[in-house]
């Protein structure tokens, strides 16, 4: 008898979650090679519902009978279950597994991180660099009792580099990744110029304009402004009164240029899947459009106490991973920010004085689910006469995210970028963040 | 166990293997207002294996116990294949071979304690922060407890089987008036018993009112300013800041950063010394044994204002001609060891804190820590709040601290230390290199640091 039919013997309801991870990934550190590592773990969770009552536990390892008795002890104790498992099966396949990806061997993924040590070292033989790459999948299987049973494979390849330049009394460092479910959709070059481009505009260090210079944001730096709403949109935070979002269902909240989508379902999109870590069909949810607020994503819980139907959004993990050990809840898929035109050499010449934010020490810490960020630039630069003329140092950006979005936005980048496997987004010009530098 | 895994690493054709296979047994009670969002009790399990073929090193994580055998022979492969292209090998530091067995020595074992306990004692701080106010709009409430059971060997000799328990409470007050959202916490863990966990209703009841102060407080207003840390902030300051930057791995191919954290080379004041401490019972983290089998100790960071020692693990101390500290931890089965912290603490100094603060004219006391990130010598730290200080004297409530800076400036730029010593677990945990949460322990006295530059509005 498998685990879910043990599971069902006592229970009205259960639901078994597998998840297979089977990978390689190299590191280099300091330019050198530092380890070849693989990976085969099994990971199992069991969601019951017993008496009305929802009980869950989760597991690594072979042992069943154990992961069977923890969740109906849990359901014991547990608190109504305010959503029913839904039937599985009925969605839309979506492409997430590549087999380019699973025949990439560890020589080639070495090959690659040596090129890319040899590449940066070329033009900047200062500079110590990490490298990482790991390819593999993910395989996922879902069965519950109100019928049916989901399988997905899915891959995932990933390539990070990280760079010190370390000069007496200035270290900086630069970090940019990459992640993919095809192996076509990762150039490691178009990675590594990023990176000499990075290195090129920072050769010297410039002072910042202070008081609330305008600032561009560069698709990764508008992660700053991205994760309050990662949080805010969550049905759960709605519903619980911690979202800003709360009550604010079709109104004009942002800038009527901003448009957000979670796309769950555009093929090979680095979180793409065809149903969620609940069995729930994922889709094309638009969250604002021109500046309204249109929807939340939903797991089956945060559905349930809003009323709605779920989303496709329960994942088992935070914002940038997963893991079976974890109850599901709202989450975003791939999140699409619209873009606007006009290039990147463009809003620098528009913006003429002011800086450029690619990354930010801190991200998270504080009061995130306010809007309120408060961050020293990690990786940013100072433009002079719509010139890049050095980077940042020493320099803090503040401001609240739903103020900056709704009152701030004086232009849209056209070039949309992919940004840490989570979101798409080109870069923003914005006003009325505040910079703090010390000389 | 033993005599399985040791012929099984006596047949592994490597210089050098190990094997950590980890026994896990954890719950967990969450709640977000009124939703309890986890109630488990579970258990895990799953290994590692580490194998050094000329100087390369190949690994394998699994879950099948089945697959030992076969995970060896892969990490072997891996290995081979690596050491083909490697050009820097590794060597490993000498260290005695030990046989040993550590269990976890509990006062109320939460093993023993029924899920449906764990959940009343959750719910019960729950409702303490919920019906402190009705401006608190949500919470945050989490307990868990850990107890990792570890069995470590390696091809030469070492077998060890260690405990480790880790138990966390997270108490969290979210206050909404309008717009204005303000959260309020504490954060508790050790490597304790269930008992730890009872009796912290006094300090739900002060993050419940903090919160809902934290509406009415004003938003600092960024600038430079002559700070007081608390003890706790303190702690995660010479964690995050300086700590990180001592841990060899970081260091180990990164000339232009050994030139900087070079030994013997001042860093601060006379008065300071910074502490790395292996093994304190009953504080987070602690093993006797690090996850390379090596014997932790107490080495000092920083002595009378100096840099006097670095964290290793066995690769770093024979690459840097070192001893191994102890310091190589896995945060667990999924991961190798690299060199990470345990107890990190300033030790304290002979201010009270009326002397900290006098002579200040204004200044900012900035209290318990949201988080923080380095980025080598550039730091950035949250408080949870903060008051002014006005002629010496604390003044109104501010909020929105972030605390940024130079380690090394703001290093020299100590200039006291107090009296009052507190060294804390908290009920996250340290990450680095994709290994997080880990365990461990901060601590300080209160420190006074002029010219530090804070963010605001």
């Amino acid at each position: 008898m498998g685990i879910l039919e043990r599971a069902a013997a006592v229970a009205k309801e259960a639901e078994l979650y597998e998840e297979f991870r089977e990978g390689i990934a190299v590191s280099f550190r300091g330019g050198e090679l530092e380890k070849v590592k693989s990976e085969a773990v099994l990971g199992r969770a069991l969601r019951v519902i017993v008496d009305g009552k929802l009980g869950f536990a989760s597991t690594a390892g072979e042992e069943e009978e154990p992961l069977v008795e923890a969740a109906l002890a849990s359901a014991q104790h547990g608190d109504p279950a305010p959503f029913s498992f839904p039937p599985l099966g009925g969605e839309a396949r979506v492409e997430v597994l590549d087999p380019g990806i699973t025949a990439l061997g560890p020589e080639e993924l070495l090959s690659w991180g040596e090129e890319a040590v040899q590449e940066i070292k070329r033009a900047f033989p200062e500079v110590v660099l990490d490298v990482h790459l790991a390819r593999g999948t993910t395989e996922i299987h879902i069965a519950n009792t109100s019928g049916g049973e989901r399988s997905e494979k899915r891959s995932y390849l990933d390539m990070g580099l990280e760079i010190q330049r370390i000069r007496e009394g200035d270290v900086w460092l630069i970090w940019l990744s990459r992640s993919v479910r095809r192996r076509d959709d990762l150039d490691p070059k178009s990675l590594v110029n990023k990176a000499l481009t990075y290195l090129e505009w920072g050769r010297e260090t410039a002072e910042p304009p202070t008081g609330t210079p305008p600032v561009l944001f560069l698709p990764e730096g508008m992660v700053v402004l991205l994760l309050p709403l990662m949080l805010g949109f969550s049905g759960l935070s709605v519903h619980l009164g911690t979202s800003p979002l709360a009550g604010k269902l079709g109104q004009e909240v942002f800038d009527r240029r901003l448009t957000l989508v979670d796309q769950g379902t555009l093929p090979y999109g680095p979180r793409s899947a065809s149903f969620d870590d609940e069995g729930v069909p994922t889709g094309t949810l638009t969250l604002v459009e021109e500046g309204v607020v249109q929807s939340f994503f939903h797991d089956l819980r945060s559905a349930a106490l809003a009323g709605v139907e779920p989303t496709g959004n329960g994942l088992k993990g935070g914002l940038f991973g997963t893991s079976f050990r974890n109850p599901p809840s709202p989450g975003p898929r791939n999140l699409l920010v619209s873009p606007g035109e006009g290039s990147l050499e463009d809003l620098i010449r528009e913006m003429r004085e002011g800086i450029i934010v690619e990354g930010v020490i801190g991200l998270g810490q504080g009061n995130v689910q306010s809007g309120a960020f408060s961050n020293n630039v990690g990786v940013g630069f100072v433009v002079r006469n719509g010139k890049v003329v050095g980077r940042l140092k020493n320099t803090m950006i503040a401001g609240n995210a739903y103020q900056v979005l709704r009152h701030g936005i004086k232009a849209i980048g056209g070039d949309a970028e992919w940004c840490y496997g989570t979101y798409k987004a080109s870069a923003f010009l914005v006003e009325g963040v505040s910079v703090v530098a010390r000389g | 166990m033993r005599e399985y895994l040791r012929e099984e690493l006596g047949k592994v054709p490597a210089d050098y293997a190990e094997v950590r296979w980890e026994e896990v047994q954890r719950s967990r009670v969450q709640f977000q207002r009124d939703q309890l969002l986890a109630l488990e009790a579970s258990k895990e399990a799953g290994g590692i294996v580490r194998a050094l073929v000329d100087g390369a090193w190949g690994i394998a994580v699994f879950t099948d116990p089945g697959e030992i055998p076969a995970r060896l022979r892969e990490a072997t492969e891996l290995a081979r294949t690596a050491a083909r292209r490697i050009r820097d090998r590794i060597s490993l530091a000498p260290v005695e071979p030990i046989e040993d067995r550590v269990e976890a020595q509990l006062q109320e074992d939460f093993r023993e304690v029924p899920l449906e306990e764990k959940r009343r004692l959750t719910e019960g701080y729950n409702k303490l922060l919920l019906d402190y106010h009705h401006e608190i709009v949500s919470t945050s409430v989490r307990y868990t407890d850990t107890l990792r059971r570890i069995v470590y060997a390696n091809t030469e000799g070492t077998y060890i089987e260690q405990e480790l328990p880790d138990v966390t409470l997270l108490l969290v007050a979210v206050a909404r008036r309008n717009g204005n959202i303000q959260q309020a916490f504490v954060s508790l863990g050790e490597a304790a018993g269930y008992e730890f966990a009872k009796g912290h209703e006094e300090e739900a009841l002060k993050v419940a009112k903090r919160a809902v102060e934290l509406l009415s407080a004003e938003s600092v207003k960024g600038g430079r300013y002559t700070v007081v840390l608390d003890q706790e902030l303190a702690g995660v300051f010479i964690h995050e800041a300086f700590g990180h930057i001592c841990e060899a791995d970081f260091l180990l191919r990164n000339p232009p950063m050994r030139a900087v954290m070079r030994l013997g080379k001042r860093f601060g004041v006379e008065a300071l010394n910074v502490v790395e401490e292996g093994y304190i019972p009953g504080r987070r983290g602690n093993l006797p044994y690090d996850d390379e089998g090596v014997r932790r100790r107490k080495i000092y960071l920083i002595k009378e204002g100096v840099l006097v020692g670095l964290m290793h693990s066995r690769a770093t101390a024979a690459r840097m001609g070192m001893e191994p500290t102890g310091n190589a931890r896995a945060v667990s089965w999924e991961h190798e060891p690299i060199v990470r912290m345990r107890n990190t603490y300033i030790e304290p100094g002979e201010s009270s804190f009326e002397e900290l603060l006098s002579g200040i004219d204004y200044g900012i006391y900035a209290v318990g820590a949201f988080g923080g990130q380095t980025e080598f010598e550039q730091f950035t730290f949250s408080a949870q709040y903060a008051y002014e200080i006005k002629g010496g004297e604390l003044g109104k409530m501010l909020r929105d601290v972030v605390l940024t800076g130079n380690v090394f400036e703001t290093l020299r730029n100590i200039e006291m230390l107090g009296n009052d010593f507190q060294l804390k677990g908290g009920a996250g945990g340290c990450g680095k290199d994709g290994q997080s949460p880990l365990p461990v322990t901060d601590g300080a006295p209160h420190v006074r640091i002029r010219d530090v530059i804070v963010g605001g509005r």
